[in-house]
């Protein structure tokens, strides 16, 4: 045999070998959150509350209740995904300080242990994982995760095993009404988002800043939660033609790394108002991109998106008066919030919250809750529990969560703008309102 | 539509053609000399793009200007690349393609597997103030950062040009590419030519990634479709010449930019690129070069 056939062969074995590598699932990657199980001294004083006349044992239940999630720690949601896992290590270590979740048929504190995976942002890592929480962590409840395309797919797992599911991060509507009674979620669903756009929309144009009709243009993104944004944005157009004229509509690929020609068709589409619905990396993006554009319009806005660090960092003034719908912000000024905001911090080399790590406290918090109000560590009594939460007050806008019966809370949005020098204003509803809207944007 | 529009329509569809010939040339230098089709190409624009982060964002704390990191990258990715084909390269020439296509495109998952392990799998964009405020020009907006990368890929061509028409190096180059076996009869050192055109072209890879992280965002798997548009230009242009490369991406470009207010939806843009691909391989094999030449 000569040497470059030789050479050769190894090659061809090399190669193959590589792809079949690179071609494998990833397995998951990230140990559990370790640190914040920790467990208070908790063999369990059996018999201290058993009624005297009859010493009916009381079970000793398990060494620690364990909860479970998978987010998106690296990949193009880790960002995001980050502020969850802080949100949840915190409350868990909150409440295991004070000896864990009361669960009255063990007459007993029980402390929490947390585990948290990493799924890369990638939709079917995050369900393998959820299944492996269930059926080799064994886990006893879950916690959501982000973002809606992949809670979207994870969610048959709590389902299929029936463990319930409490989550602030898919906003999709359809996540709520596939007929699953297992999952709850904290955030109201895009549909709303549009509405409450609109609604500012038609408050501005009847303060005579905006003209009537308004020329808007939509960008959503190819998935179910692009459809509900553009759904709600549609319907107002057809319900109320003398207020809205759609002038673009058109999807894009999340995980852009080119919005070029969205951004031409945008400039054909000579429109007032601007309205996407983006990821924070694709509002980045797309923002940067319409600056060099030299696009301006009366408003813009990318939904959800406006006021995060990152994309302020990274986009410096061009990130000025765009205006967005939140479902919390760190600018709300009511005790909870407040509360929250401060201890965050404090847990967090003073990085200021965004919604993100907010929805997932409070989503902890009334699963946390509904395992108290349920008594048990039974995984129906405790849905069931959830389902009935009127959990006041809270964080959330509107200062209590409580759960159609979908599952998905109906609260109102907050609409904010970022404002120069960095500043963020509440803008709407007026009782939260922080600042005025600036419309419209002034011309450079 | 009214002129202006269409002035600004043209103007974007040069710029763009000018990113999108500096992202091509690399490929084309390494087929025209070699005859191998360098599948790592997009692995290497990836980590041009990379590199040119990690020197430009304050991340790092490096903080170059701009205009700085293709200085860097070009000569550094030239080096890279002459290795790469005296080491590895070169024991896959004169085989059949299939050999090389399998060896480059390990390389380019290699590279990949890398950067997804030292960059993580995180978006990254580059946002330069400065750059992000366009050029006016009455109502005319023009797009600073594509006019620099636009002014850097002209100039690559340019001094391309002039390398491979005045310098012997680059005549040895040329005659390597027309037939090897004559080439080493008159005294080219051809085996010495082909690592000096892979580095290159290597080279003129991680330059484009370089001057594209300024455009676009990108993470370890960035690369892929622009690698696909690379195929479809130098394939368009005629597969052995710089010249055509620039005409294949002008035509490209133009095709783009101007299906975008014929109102064709944007999920169908990269179909463009692919259908010319096939038109082109169907209608005029030799390309817009092989038509040229035909003519005269």
């Amino acid at each position: 045999m000569n040497k470059t056939s030789l050479f050769t062969r190894t090659i061809y074995i090399s190669i193959v070998v590589m792809l079949l590598a690179a071609c494998a699932t990833p397995a998951p990657t990230v140990a559990p959150a370790a640190p914040t199980s920790a467990p208070a001294a908790t063999s369990a004083p059996a018999a201290t509350s058993a009624p005297a006349a009859t010493a009916v044992p009381v079970p000793q239940g398990p060494k620690e209740i364990v909860i479970g999630a998978a987010l998106p720690l690296t990949g193009g949601q880790a960002r995001e995904g980050a502020f969850y896992k802080k949100s949840y290590e915190m409350i868990v270590k909150e409440w295991n300080d004070a000896g864990g979740i009361t669960v009255k048929e063990f007459n007993r504190k029980i402390p929490v242990k947390l585990i948290i995976y990493d799924d890369k942002s990638e939709t079917t890592t995050s369900v393998t994982l959820y299944e492996k929480l269930a059926t080799e962590d064994k886990v006893d409840f879950f916690l959501g995760g982000y973002s809606t395309a992949l809670v979207q797919a994870h969610v048959v797992v709590p389902q299929k095993y029936q463990i319930p599911y409490v989550g602030g991060g898919g906003a999709t509507g359809t996540i709520y009404t596939q007929g699953n009674k297992w999952i709850f979620g904290l955030l109201a669903n895009i549909e709303k988002l549009s509405i409450t756009f609109a609604d500012w929309i038609e408050i501005q144009q009847d303060a005579g800043t905006l003209p009537k009709p308004v020329k808007l243009a939509m960008a959503a993104e190819n998935t179910s939660h692009g459809v509900e944004f553009a759904k709600g944005i549609n319907d107002r157009a057809k319900a109320k033609p003398d207020r809205f004229t759609i002038v673009m509509d058109e999807k894009f690929e999340i995980n852009g790394k080119d919005y070029a020609p969205l951004i031409a068709k945008l400039k054909a589409a000579n429109a007032d108002v601007f309205f996407a619905d983006a990821r924070v990396a694709d509002y980045t993006l797309m923002q940067r991109q319409y600056t060099e554009a030299g696009l301006s319009h009366k408003v813009v806005s990318y939904g959800p998106r406006g006021p995060e660090k990152a994309a302020r960092d990274a986009l410096g003034a061009a990130s000025d008066y765009i205006v967005a719908a939140n479902w919390w912000s760190p600018d709300m000024t009511d005790a909870s919030s407040k509360e929250f905001t401060a201890k965050y911090k404090a847990a967090n080399k003073d990085e200021s919250p965004e919604w993100f790590a907010a929805l997932g406290y409070e989503s902890a918090r009334v699963l946390f809750k509904g395992i108290e109000a349920a008594g048990t560590l039974d995984k129906t009594k405790v849905r069931d529990a959830v389902a009935a939460t009127s959990l006041s007050p809270s964080l959330v806008v509107g200062g209590k969560v409580s759960f159609a019966a979908t599952g998905q809370i109906n609260n109102v949005y907050i609409m904010t703008q970022n404002q120069p020098g960095n500043k963020v204003a509440i803008i709407f509803p007026n009782e939260l309102a922080t600042g005025k809207a600036i419309v419209p944007i002034p011309k450079k | 539509m009214p002129p202006i529009e269409i002035l600004s329509l043209l103007i974007s569809a040069i710029l763009l053609a000018g990113l999108y010939a500096t992202m091509s040339y690399g490929l084309a230098l390494i087929y025209g000399v070699m005859k191998i089709v360098n599948l790592s190409h997009a692995g290497f624009m990836m980590l041009g793009a990379y590199t040119a982060f990690v020197l430009i964002s304050p991340v790092y704390g490096i903080e170059l200007n701009p205009f700085i990191p293709p200085l860097i990258v070009v000569p550094l990715f030239f080096v890279i690349g002459m290795v790469l084909q005296r080491f590895v390269v070169r024991r896959v020439v004169g085989q059949p393609m299939i050999t090389s296509l399998l060896l480059l495109f390990g390389l380019w998952l290699i590279i990949q597997n890398i950067a997804y392990v030292v960059f993580t799998a995180d978006t990254r964009t580059l946002t330069i103030p400065w750059l992000l405020q366009p050029i006016r020009f009455d109502e005319l907006r023009i797009s600073t950062n594509r006019t620099v990368v636009f002014a850097m890929g002209a100039l690559t061509l340019l001094l391309l040009q002039l390398f491979m028409s005045r310098t012997m190096l680059g005549k040895a180059i040329r005659a390597t590419a027309t037939d090897p076996d004559a080439a080493a009869l008159v005294g080219v050192n051809t085996a010495r030519v082909q690592m000096i055109a892979f580095g290159l072209g290597i080279a003129l890879a991680g330059l484009a990634g370089a001057l594209m992280s300024l455009v676009y965002s990108f993470d370890p798997d960035w690369g892929r479709s622009h690698l696909l548009k690379s195929f479809s230009i130098v394939v368009l242009g005629g597969l052995e010449s710089f010249i055509g490369v620039a005409l294949g991406a002008i035509v490209l470009a133009l095709v783009e930019t101007f299906s975008v207010p014929l109102g064709v939806p944007i999920a169908l843009q990269d179909l463009m690129s692919f259908a010319l691909l096939v038109i082109v391989l169907v209608v005029m094999p030799g390309g817009i070069m092989g038509l040229l030449q035909r003519r005269t």
